[in-house]
């Protein structure tokens, strides 16, 4: 028992002493934090599910931002150094508010790249607001996050995200399924998870107004073998919607439905896009941008980054980060010009709108809307995969 | 002549500590020799037993006043919240204490209780029905019906024991997961929201006044109070339990259930009382965590917050409400700062330093082993920063000043390199744990080094994973070396 | 009737899967009393090992050797190095827990699964990966086979449930007529009256770790074959397994095997027949009830006590 005491007591002085290490932020905590020089290293967050189930998308988020982070500011003239903020979705909300309480108490720290879940956002705007620190989420898509839904607006005027909202991807896929496609039976999936269901209910519903017959299938999130609702679609179904955020599993439930003879074509969201991963020739992706490897001038930044990242392949929802850190860092110099090299964080989101970014990573020129904290005139891409593996733009 | 009189037994020094108890295996006077270290210093002696004797609500107090003190010296939010999630925690591992360390029952699915409370007070205070029952009326509520999920869960466990108890409850977590997460869809009703949950939930209210959960972004203090004192209440109110007959009766179903039954205690009724006021516990956190989040998800309650919260009763010493506590606080700051990297950088040296000093003491060989390391490291630096100096480069922080020397750190770190490093370390630990003598010597430096760099290039710059690395290998070298924690009592399990 | 065939095929296939697993828990718990929760991810790591060495042998789309004999070294090298790791585990982990309390391997377990889950993303990344065996000589597994009354069944599934078989008949061999079989029987029956009458205990601890492990990298093949995998399928795959075993009986070989089987139907009749939404809740309902009025499942030993 008195050992048992004197480790305990041993425990507990060297993880005090730990957590006292890198020099406590003993300065109060004020609402408007005080100007930064612009000298200085500034520090960018990033709040991702980096562990957890949803880690597949903090980790390649992640990936991105550090490159952006290696790459960008020293062409700008900045310093700038990341931190990471684990959010796993095992633990709900509780992380993303602990990480905004840490952001905001430390001076240094001018901006926000996430969070990445819709759910985290919500939780987490209004410490952000307070504080002043802009955030830029390159994949919290949910719709009140910026719009005005039943009079209730759950986002801020620091809240920022640089891809297209729920409101758009679901009418697209369901449009082209429509009128190109011309199907007439279609079995939607969810994943009993918010972003595929959210994008499920949006495209049954305008299927269902547009006299197609809708089937809703819906599979626990851990499924990994999904023969049993292979054998479950109709023979008679044309097009399969899949929201995976997972592309092996499209790949795979594609195989499968050829294996089980039915002839359904593939079709999946956002999630899905990965050319190395889901190339089953046939099949439809939409993404918020064309695959980044198509674009000339990205040529650069794909090269820096595999060579960076070589077990990693190219994805989704990694380039929105990197452009999201772009217009941060953009923001951020226009906010220190008119702070004459003091940074005040406010003047950061106060400044956003002014960010044009030609060569947007993303492809063509990123202007911001008048009306929302979205793009302007975002829209979705429509692929179609090619014998050969390789997407091919549809519908523009 | 036959000795008519027992023997007389060794007279017993009041400071010492009560004898240990036969360990299984071990020999008694082995067991009985920190006694004698104890009378061999009869003031540590004297301290000890005059601090044993001080009233359990003299340290309660004390550290109650030293956890409200706290915001008056740190007014950082962030803190400000950690300590709140600590004090949930406390909270949390009090219960499952009770159901795991008192009644010795296994149950595996005590989060899905946390979740009930959640739920329960989300659907009865936020915007999704309408319902907005005063705190006052709510929380109570949400503990009884928590306690009542607990007698549900109970009641067909009752007549399981030991693994199948731990399975069963098991499966009622995850009934409890898919339950919340189609939620929705509960014969067209939607219930629990889902897999998007429930948020824009209302903060507590007490007397139609509403407590802010931020005051201008800043974490609210008064939700931290709020927690302590329902720490204080859960913690008084267990200990009463636990001296009562009640929690008498507890710790015979826990050393021999059989016997228990056999002596005429009421096992069935124990265990569900049992699983009932662990459960009204854990929901009761639940409400207060909800009020702060505004939100409640499925997620929230996997197995991951489960295993974490066993890691707290666990490393304190199961059946020791203090070691519940201490567990609560180290694993949550542990968790926390491990996710900062120059704290955890800091912890990392600290720990190879304490252990290096645990296993040799202050001697030659712990001079031998710490020069023969830091040397290792230069020459493997040098060697590295000779090749080219692109593999030396990677650091900056707070390594480039003191240790920049030591540690290898390349500007770009070829995968390979790091899975081969992290395998070779492994190796090397589990050697180490086989080697005696100069053998044991010899491989520490090298698997020092490796160490070293292993934590600079692969775990700071992911402390996601690195954390849970952290936590598993805690509780694998707890269980073998410490099975009963920092502050329990070393049992003998009759089987 | 052509619908409950494939349904059939995918529970059989998918319970293969889970018996594998399940008979790893089964072994491992008779001869120790352990719940052995880092045994899912002993099937993990076997599903990556095969990943590395299908990848050396030159990738699904150009292997460098025929289909059969890539097969044969993929599994084979899942095998042995779920073995050691296996071996690993027990010495370290759980042999100076043997005589604890319950509770300690049971935690230690837990740590192990938490480290190796955790490590593999460490090192390896979350993101889930194909084998491809779509692109294995030019989708031969999926086009060739034969027909049932209408539904195709391809190659890919007839190795995946035959392999499963073979190894149960393999295993089944092993424990029934050989000396080291005889000995874990023994000692799954009475540790202490083996131990007394001379078997090696520790020998056959390992050999059991040795046998269960190595079915569970073998498992983590076939699943990868099929299925992507990743770092994190370890818990949700161990505990299908663990729960084949726990409806089978726990500590009865028989019992793993029609378990896993009678899982993977289950599974595949609820999202064929009912709805896709609540199968896991029939299922858990289904196991919450066994374990209320049969705890021993189908092929169990009542466990009697003496006092």
């Amino acid at each position: 028992m008195k050992k048992g005491i004197g480790i305990a007591l041993v425990a507990l002085i060297a993880t005090v002493a730990a957590a006292s290490a890198q020099g406590a932020h003993r300065q109060l905590q004020t609402a408007s934090a005080a100007g930064v020089s612009c000298n200085s290293t500034l520090k960018l967050a990033m709040v991702t599910p980096i562990t957890g189930g949803a880690g597949f998308l903090g980790t390649e988020q992640l990936s991105w931002a550090k490159y952006a982070v290696a790459t960008l500011p020293k062409t700008m003239g900045l310093k700038v150094q990341l931190l990471q903020g684990d959010t796993p979705v095992e633990q709900g909300a509780a992380p993303a508010l602990t990480l905004a309480q840490k952001y905001a108490a430390d001076p240094s720290v001018v901006g926000i790249i996430g969070p990445s879940t819709s759910g985290d956002a919500e939780a987490s705007a209004q410490i952000y607001y307070h504080a002043g620190i802009a955030q830029i989420s390159p994949s919290a898509t949910d719709i009140p996050l910026t719009y005005t839904v039943n009079g209730k607006k759950l986002g801020t005027p620091a809240f920022f995200r640089d891809v297209p909202a729920n409101n758009i991807e679901g009418p697209t896929i369901a449009a082209y399924i429509t009128n190109k496609l011309k199907a007439k039976n279609v079995v939607v999936f969810d994943f009993q998870e918010p972003y595929s269901q959210g994008l499920a209910s949006s495209i049954s519903g305008y299927l269902t107004k547009h006299s197609v017959n809708v089937s809703h299938l819906s599979a626990p999130n851990t499924t990994t073998d999904y023969s049993a609702y292979v054998t479950k679609v109709p023979s008679n179904t044309d097009v399969v919607v899949f929201p995976t955020q997972q592309p092996p599993a499209a790949q795979t439930f594609a195989e499968q439905l050829v294996e089980q003879g039915k002839k359904a074509v593939v079709f999946g969201g956002d999630g899905a896009d990965a050319p190395a991963q889901f190339n089953h020739a046939g099949d439809y992706v939409a993404n918020f941008a064309p695959d980044i490897s198509g674009i000339p001038s990205d040529a650069g930044i794909v090269a820096g980054w595999q060579k960076a990242n070589p077990t990693m392949t190219l994805g989704s929802f990694g380039p929105p980060t990197y452009g999201a850190v772009q217009l941060m860092l953009n923001a951020i110099k226009i906010a220190c010009a008119k702070d004459h090299g003091v940074l005040k964080r406010a003047d950061v989101y106060r400044n956003m709108k002014k960010v044009t970014i030609k060569n947007w990573i993303l492809g063509g020129t990123f202007k911001w809307s008048t009306k929302t904290n979205d793009p302007l005139n975002a829209h979705f891409f429509i692929f179609q995969i090619q014998s050969n593996g390789k997407y091919k733009l549809v519908n523009n | 002549m036959s000795e008519l009189t027992p023997p007389t037994p060794p007279p017993v020094d009041p400071g010492a500590e009560p004898p240990a108890g036969p360990a299984v295996g071990r020999d008694e006077w082995v067991a009985r020799e920190g006694e004698r270290r104890a009378a061999r210093h009869p003031w540590i002696g004297t301290v000890e037993g005059r601090l044993r004797r001080v009233p359990w609500w003299a340290w309660l107090t004390l550290f109650v006043a030293a956890g409200a003190l706290m915001p008056a010296f740190e007014s950082s939010g962030y803190v400000r919240l950690v300590a709140f999630e600590t004090v949930i925690y406390m909270v949390l591992a009090l219960g499952l204490n009770l159901i795991v360390g008192w009644a010795g029952l296994l149950d595996l699915g005590y989060i899905a209780y946390f979740g009930v409370g959640s739920y329960v007070y989300a659907i009865f205070d936020s915007p999704k029905f309408g319902f907005h029952v005063p705190t006052i009326v709510l929380i109570p509520a949400a503990t009884i019906i928590g306690a009542l999920v607990g007698l549900c869960v109970g009641l067909p466990s009752r007549r399981l024991s030991g693994d199948y108890l731990a399975i069963m409850t098991l499966f009622f977590l995850e009934l409890f997961e898919t339950v919340a997460t189609n939620g929705n869809q509960i014969f067209g009703h939607n219930i629990t929201g889902g897999s998007f949950g429930i948020s824009n939930v209302s903060p507590l209210s007490f007397f139609g006044h509403r407590l802010a959960v931020e005051h201008q972004g800043i974490f609210a203090v008064s939700y931290y109070y709020i927690a302590i004192v329902m720490f204080v209440i859960i913690f008084v109110t267990l200990r009463f339990a636990n001296l009562s007959r009640t929690g008498r009766a507890w710790r015979s179903l826990r050393e021999d259930t059989l016997a228990a039954e056999v002596m005429g205690m009421p096992v069935n009724w124990l265990k569900l009382l049992s699983f009932a006021t662990g459960a009204g516990v854990a929901a009761l956190a639940g409400t207060v965590t909800t009020a702060l989040n505004a939100s409640v998800y499925p997620l929230n309650f996997s197995p991951v917050v489960m295993i974490t919260i066993y890691a707290m009763v666990i490393l304190g010493g199961i059946g020791s409400q203090w070691g519940a506590v201490l567990g609560a606080i180290l694993i949550s700051v542990l968790l926390q700062v491990l996710q900062n990297p120059g704290q955890a950088r800091a912890l990392f040296y600290l720990g190879v330093i304490v252990g290096v000093i645990a296993m040799f003491r202050f001697s030659l060989r712990l001079a031998a082993v710490v020069a023969a390391t830091a040397v290792f490291g230069v020459v493997v630096h040098a060697v590295a920063a000779s090749y080219h100096h692109s593999w030396v480069d990677g650091a900056h922080g707070g390594v480039a000043g003191v240790l920049g020397d030591w540690v290898v750190v390349p500007v770009q770190l070829a995968p390979w390199v790091g899975q081969v490093a992290y395998l070779l370390l492994l190796i090397g630990m589990l050697c180490v744990t086989q080697l005696r003598g100069w053998l044991r010597i010899v491989a520490l430096p090298p698997t020092l080094y490796l160490a070293g760099f292993v934590w600079e290039n692969l775990m700071i710059p992911n402390p996601g994973p690195a954390r849970y690395i952290i936590l598993g290998l805690l509780l694998i070298v707890l269980m073998i070396v410490r099975p009963n924690g920092l502050l329990g009592e070393r049992r003998v399990e009759i089987t | 009737m052509q619908f409950f065939i494939q349904l059939t095929l995918d529970g059989l296939t998918v319970g293969s899967v889970y018996a594998l697993v399940a008979l790893g828990y089964t072994l491992i718990y008779g001869v120790l009393k352990l719940l052995n929760f880092a045994h899912g991810d002993v099937f993990m790591v076997g599903s990556f090992i095969g990943y590395g060495v299908l990848q050396a042998l030159g990738g699904a789309s150009d292997p460098m050797v025929p289909v059969w004999l890539l097969l044969l070294l993929v599994t084979g090298a899942a095998m042995v190095g779920c073995s050691v790791l296996g071996v690993v585990i027990e010495r370290f982990a759980y042999r100076p827990l043997r005589d604890a309390p319950r509770i300690a391997p049971l935690i230690s377990a837990l740590g192990v699964s938490f480290f190796l889950a955790n490590s593999m993303q460490l090192l390896f990344g979350a993101q889930q990966f194909n084998y491809a065996s779509y692109n294995l000589s030019g989708g031969a597994l999926y086009f060739r086979g034969f027909d049932l009354d209408g539904v195709h069944v391809p190659l890919l599934r007839i190795i995946t449930i035959g392999a499963a078989v073979v190894l149960m008949v393999i295993l089944w061999f092993l424990v029934n007529h050989t000396r080291t079989g005889k000995a874990m029987r023994a000692t799954s029956f009475d540790r202490e009256a083996a131990s007394m009458l001379g078997i090696d205990i520790d020998h056959v601890i390992v050999f059991t770790f040795v046998l269960g492990s190595a079915l569970a990298g073998a498992a983590g093949v076939m699943f990868a074959l099929r299925v992507p995998t990743f770092a994190a399928v370890g818990f949700t795959t161990g505990l299908k397994g663990f729960t084949a075993a726990v409806i089978g009986g726990i500590g009865s070989i028989p019992g793993a095997m029609v378990g896993g089987i009678l899982l993977g139907c289950a599974e595949s009749y609820t999202a064929g027949y009912w709805t896709t939404a609540w199968s896991d809740l029939v299922v858990f309902t289904i196991l919450i009830l066994f374990m209320i009025f049969r705890p021993r499942g189908l092929f169990g030993r009542v466990d009697i006590r003496k006092v």
